[in-house]
Parts: C-alpha cells; structure tokens; sequence
C-alpha cells in the first residue's frame, strides 16, 4: 500500500477542548494534507465532563477535567490522539503550568494513552502560527514523513489558520469563526455579525472557557438573545493587545493571559463598549491576577465589570439571572445617559 | 532601615543576613493562626497560600515597625513571580505609603535592577566586608542545616518525648548569638555534642522507617503551615528527610548552572522521567526527589503542596503512575486555609501504618487515594 493510503486509514483524535477552539483550522488542514483522518470529539456532554472528572486529580481545574474526558472519548474512536505541549509562543512569556506539563497529565491520569499520543512540543520564540518544522518534526519521525512533506502541510495549514484569523479580526467570534471555517462558507458569514443590539459587551477569557457549552454555559448565545452585542478577545490582533500592555512594569508570565488582559484594555477605552463580563473557570491560577487586574481596570475607567466564574456544579438558572441583571443595568445606565443629552 | 522579611523555615538566617548588612532588623513573628487571618483578609481569594501568608507576615511585621520589606521575586511561569507586586499594591491600597518593598528578581533577567537592588540592602558596608560576612553566613545556614538533619535522624528514636526538639529549640537560640566565624564553628561543635549525648533507643535496621517529604518550597520550609509534619513523623517513629535544605537551595540556585552540584542536576534529570520539561515552581524537583528518595531505600514519601497549586497539580497527577511503578507510598496533601489538623493527622497515621505494614511484608499496597475534603461550594459567583 502506499503510504498515503496507509494514513488514510489512521485516524487522529484532536480533543475538542483548550486551545483547540483556537488552532483546529491549523491541526485540521495539517494533517489532513498528510492524508490522516481527522477526528473532533465534538462539543463537550455531560459524559465526557464525567469521565474526565472521574480520571483527574479532584482539585484540578474544570478545563483539564474537561479536556482529560475527550482524550478518553478520542481514545475510543481514533488510533492516536493529539495533545500538543504548549510552552510558550512568545519570549519571554509562557504557558499556565499546566499546558506546559499537559501530555504528563495525560500520561498519569489516562491508563490508555500510553503510545497512542501525538505530544509535539510548541516552544516558539515568537511565532503565533505554531509553524516551525521543530514542532512537527515528531509527526515526520512518528509516521516516517520526509521534512519536505511536513514543510509543505505546514504551509497549506498556516495560509489557512491566517485567514482564519482575519475572520476573526474581522469580527466573528472564535466559534463563529471556526463555524465559516467548517462550513466553508468562510468570509461570507462576516456580513452575518449582529450589530443591531442596544447594548454591547465584551466577553473576556480564555476560549476553552468562553465557548465550552458546560463552562460558560453559551454565556454568548444567551446574551445575543438578550439583543446584545458581542465583542471578544479573539478579535484584537495580538499586537494591539500587547499594546495597551505598555504601561505595565512587568507582563503576566502567560501569554493568552496577556491578551485578554491587553483586549480588555482595549476595550475598556472602547466608546461603543458598554460593560465587561470577564469569564473564568474554577480553579484558574493564572485568572486569579488578570481577574484582579481587569477589575482594577474597569473601576479606574468607569466601566461595569462582572465576573462569571462557572464549572460543573453550576446551576444554569442562577447564571441567567445573573446575565439578565448585569444587562438590564447596562439598559438602564445608558438610557439614563441618553435621556440627559436630550435634556440638556 | 528597619528591615523585614517573608518567614520561612530557617528564619533565623535571613535575620543573620541583615544583621551582617548592619540594618536594624524586625524580625518577623512565626506565622500564626493570627498571620493566616491576617493574609486571607487582605489577599486575592485565588491566591495560593504562601501568598497570603506571607502578606499576613508582612503586616506583622509593618505592626513592629518595619520600613522595608525583602523578597525574591522569580521569572515564571508560576503566580510566584507576581507575589511581590500583588503584596505591594495591595499594602499601597491599605494606605502603607511609607513601606518600601525590594524585590530581587532572578539577576539575569534584569542586571541593572539587581544591582540596584543589592546596592540598597548593601547599607554602605565596605565590599570586602560583605563578602567575608557572606561567606560566614553560607557556612551558617550549611551548619544549621547539618544539624537539622541530625535532630530528625534522633527524634524518632529519642527515650525521653520531646527532648531532640527541645534541644533544637536551644540549638537555634546559640546559632541566633553567633557572630564571627570562629564562633559558629565553636557552637556548631557544642550543639553537634548536645545531640549525640540525647539518649536513644537501639532501633533495628529492619524496623527504621524513612520518609522523605517533597512539595512546594513554602509548604516544606515552614513547619507553621504544614502542622510541624517532621515533628508528627518522629513522634510516630519515622525518620524524616526534606527535599529542599535552604544550604542546597543556594547551592542550586544561586551560584550559576556550570557550578551547581551534580547532584542537583541530577535529579532535574530523574524528574524528567515523567515530566518532560520545566513547568515552573517544583514540580520537576518533587518529582525527581520521590524517585531520588526511592533509590536511597526510603520507605514512604509526604508529599505537600498548596491547594490547587498549579505546578504541584502535575505532579499530583502523576502520583498514582509514579508510585506504581517506582514502588514506593506516597501521601499528597493539599494545605490551604481551611486544612484542619485533625483529619491531617489522621491521614499520617494511616499512612505510617501502611508503611509499617509494608516494611514487614504484610501488604503490598502502595497508594493512598486522596480524600476529597473540600464541600461544593456555591459555584457561581458574579461580583
Ligand atoms: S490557565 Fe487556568 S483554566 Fe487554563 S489550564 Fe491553567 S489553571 Fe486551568
Ligand atoms: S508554585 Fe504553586 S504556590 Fe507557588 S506560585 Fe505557583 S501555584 Fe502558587
């Protein structure tokens, strides 16, 4: 058989959890043009938060929960699955812990895993791509490609993930964005974006966080049908974040930490902005300084600032309520403001 | 200048240190009940523990008047490196104008500001004195750390309870006097002999039991939050051994990377066995030392880390791996505000039955599940 056709029978599980809402453009046409099957695990269910909260350590965060049951889940269906060591995509910053020790995690929590893992390290000086050959040469040595095939899936993958991001910059939210990338329908769903709403806030944190259905439960979906505008993270290029970090004497230690830090800023000096709903797991570390950090922030500028900190025991009614509130005020705040121009 | 410090472990040399420098030194009290009320009211809720203790020791500290607060600072990837602007913003937003913190980062990440910084501490004293006081002091802490080591090899097999700690206590009372060189190597041999002269049992080979303890730095060090875990060890009969000494700790970390002992280098390369690169805080470390202690015949490992420490957390991951297939029990325990002593105790002496039962054949079981002891709380919270 050829190889190509070896490969088209091995399927890869890339679990459908932690920066896969980011990079799954970049993985998905990578190794796709290597001729491998590619396998999501789908969005998170109540069985996969179980069985990765029965595998992990108990006081471990909810994403690594989350993210061990889709590795179980991607066990059961693919020959291999993906789990990337992410330690730094930007000097002299780097991962929370965490992802730096992911595949270890994996190794001691997940029996099965054990020689099923594709675990490239992603140690980049400054490279958001992720699209040196350092990273992938594991896949070359793993499945026996030349570096001139990997260089070439790189390329197609990293022309791909740019214009990802352009939608994203454009406006879409990452999950849209990742929608128009499945679909492909691509930059057609740009002229979709919502701006009629009366209010707009910006959703802030990490996107395992924002738009993993059992953390923030939809927390975008249910404000868009509140007639809210949306504004995220993902949409600030990560120059401009960095930007609004100059004043700092010192940046956090973790690079996406950095840009919801530096989107927040952004927005906070964002006129057409009207409130910030920060979002965070349980258990976070890193979220713990930049939760503090964006409080300070929002205070100094004015602005309302609420935090919806979720994980799996959360009742979903009582979030409603809270968003209802939270929006209701921004209603309020800003018609009391309207009604003052026009008395003047 | 009125200066303070963080207290942990060995405080008395970092008293000593800025003694030799000829500052005024407050020296902070041992933390307390008081100093964890203290931190948790004035911390970020998410904080880890050494955080919030040591802001509790540094309004203790202010409460006697210090002026100027010295810590290291640290280079990441753990919230250990924000420790130090986190407390001074927080003391600024408390109204502690007048209260100067130094930080040292790690020199190599910014030369200028360590220099600077080294200038301030320095106070004016002459360098060559500096560094004859320097090299005094790192034959200090290697003394002390000597005799450390000694009082948990007698304490678990001492006949009269609560001599070998007793005596430790004076131990540190003379060491606390000292002030040349020749002095410290005269009272080193004074203490060495009070030791040996404790009466102890004969103890057979066979029924020794070693743990060693492993873990996050501040949780090792400061016997005030881990519940003098050494000293509830020897009381059971257990030989203890840390993984970190402050002696090694300078050693490896601040003399350059060609210079640091092999040993050192070696066990970041057992650690690396089951976590492939550093992660941060000690994680590597804990990890190398399990293994380490292991193949020193240890019996058991306690392995001690702040609730929901992020580097600490990878190591507990890896734990029920780790000791199936080196071979050897290990207890992990989360400490944080509302650890209660009791149920720590409780878990100790089960697990030192475990190791009894093991040493004499009669088990072969090697792991001990944690007990989930924290209670769901109301999880969502906007504020
Ligand atoms: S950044 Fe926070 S949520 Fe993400 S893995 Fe680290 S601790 Fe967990
Ligand atoms: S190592 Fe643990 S205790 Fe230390 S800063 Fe990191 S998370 Fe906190």
């Amino acid at each position: 058989m050829e190889k190509k056709e070896i490969l088209n029978s091995m399927k890869i599980a890339i679990p459908h959890s932690l920066l896969y809402y980011y990079y799954f453009p970049l993985w998905d046409t990578f190794f796709k043009e290597l001729g491998f099957e590619v396998v999501d695990t789908g969005p998170t269910t109540k069985e996969i938060l179980d069985k990765g909260a029965k595998a992990a350590v108990s006081d471990i965060c909810a994403p690594i929960k989350i993210f061990t049951g889709h590795v179980i889940e991607g066990l059961k269906v693919a020959d291999y699955v993906f789990v990337p060591r992410f330690a730094r995509i930007k000097k002299p910053e780097y991962f929370c812990p965490k992802f730096m020790g992911l595949p270890d995690i994996i190794e001691g929590t997940v029996e099965e895993s054990k020689g099923r893992v594709i675990s490239p390290i992603i140690n980049e000086k400054n490279n958001e791509n992720i699209s040196s050959l350092r990273v992938y040469e594991i896949v070359a040595e793993m499945f026996g490609f030349s570096h001139r095939e990997i260089r070439l899936a790189i390329k197609r993958a990293e022309e791909v993930f740019e214009r990802f991001k352009k939608l994203m910059y454009g406006g879409l939210s990452c999950e849209k964005a990742l929608e128009s990338y499945k679909t492909g329908r691509w930059e057609e769903d740009l002229e979709k974006i919502k701006k009629d709403g009366d209010v707009t806030i910006a959703v802030l944190g990490y996107v395992y966080d924002v738009y993993d259905s059992f953390i923030s439960m939809d927390v975008i979906k249910k404000l868009e049908a509140l007639n809210v505008n949306i504004k995220t993270f993902e949409m600030i290029p990560q120059k401009v974040a960095y930007d609004n970090l100059k004043h700092y004497r010192k940046r956090l230690f973790w690079t996406f930490s950095n840009r919801v830090l530096g989107a927040g800023l952004h927005y906070l000096k964002d006129p057409t902005v009207d409130g910030i709903i920060h979002v965070t797991a349980f258990g976070c570390g890193p979220d713990a300084i930049v939760g503090r950090f964006l409080q300070y922030e929002s205070d100094i500028a004015g602005k309302p600032f609420t935090t919806l900190r979720v994980d799996e025991h959360t009742g979903e009614g009582h979030m409603v309520t809270r968003i209802e509130a939270f929006v209701d005020m921004l209603r309020r705040k800003k018609w009391a403001k309207v009604s003052e121009v026009l008395q003047k | 200048m009125k200066v303070s410090f963080p207290y942990m472990g060995s405080a008395i040399v970092y008293k000593k240190l800025f003694e030799f420098l000829e500052h005024e030194v407050i020296m902070p009290p041992k933390p307390s009940q008081r100093t964890m009320d203290l931190g948790v009211k004035y911390s970020p809720e998410f904080a880890c523990i050494p955080l919030k203790m040591v802001m509790g020791t540094y309004l203790e500290a202010i409460e006697k008047g210090a002026k100027v607060l010295v810590t290291s600072g640290g280079h990441g990837p753990c919230r250990a490196g924000f420790y130090g602007d986190t407390h001074r913003n927080i003391l600024k937003s408390l109204g502690y104008d007048d209260v100067e913190i130094i930080i040292f980062d790690a020199p190599q990440d910014n030369w200028r500001a360590f220099f600077r910084n080294v200038q301030k501490i320095r106070n004016g004293v002459p360098w060559h004195k500096v560094i004859n006081r320097m090299y005094t002091l790192y034959r200090f802490v290697q003394k002390l750390d000597e005799l450390e080591k000694m009082v948990q090899k007698i304490r678990p097999y001492e006949v009269n309870k609560g001599q070998t700690t007793q005596i430790w206590n004076q131990i540190q009372e003379k060491f606390d006097k000292i002030k040349t060189r020749k002095q410290l190597y005269k009272v080193y041999e004074e203490c060495k002999q009070m030791l040996l002269n404790i009466p102890t049992r004969e103890v057979d080979e066979k029924d020794r039991i070693k743990v060693g303890i492993v873990g996050e730095i501040y949780v090792v060090m400061e016997s005030s939050i881990n519940f003098g875990i050494e000293e509830i060890l020897g009381n059971l009969g257990v030989e203890v051994e840390r993984s970190l000494y402050l002696f090694e700790w300078i050693n490896d970390n601040l003399v350059p990377w060609i210079l640091r002992p092999k040993r050192f280098k070696e066990i970041i390369k057992k650690g690396q066995r089951y976590i492939k690169i550093l992660i941060g805080g000690h994680a590597v470390e804990t990890v190398g030392h399990i293994i380490d202690f292991k193949e020193r015949g240890f019996d058991g490992i306690v392995h001690l880390m702040p609730f929901a420490c992020l580097p600490e957390l990878v190591t507990q991951s890896l734990i029920p791996k780790i000791s199936k297939e080196v071979d050897i029990p290990i207890l992990s325990l989360p400490i944080d505000e509302q650890t209660g002593k009791a149920n720590m105790l409780t878990r100790i002496e089960a697990f030192v039955d475990l190791l009894r039962n093991r040493k004499r054949g009669k088990t072969k079981e090697v792991f001990i599940d944690n007990i989930q002891e924290h209670v769901q709380e109301e999880r969502v919270v906007m504020v």
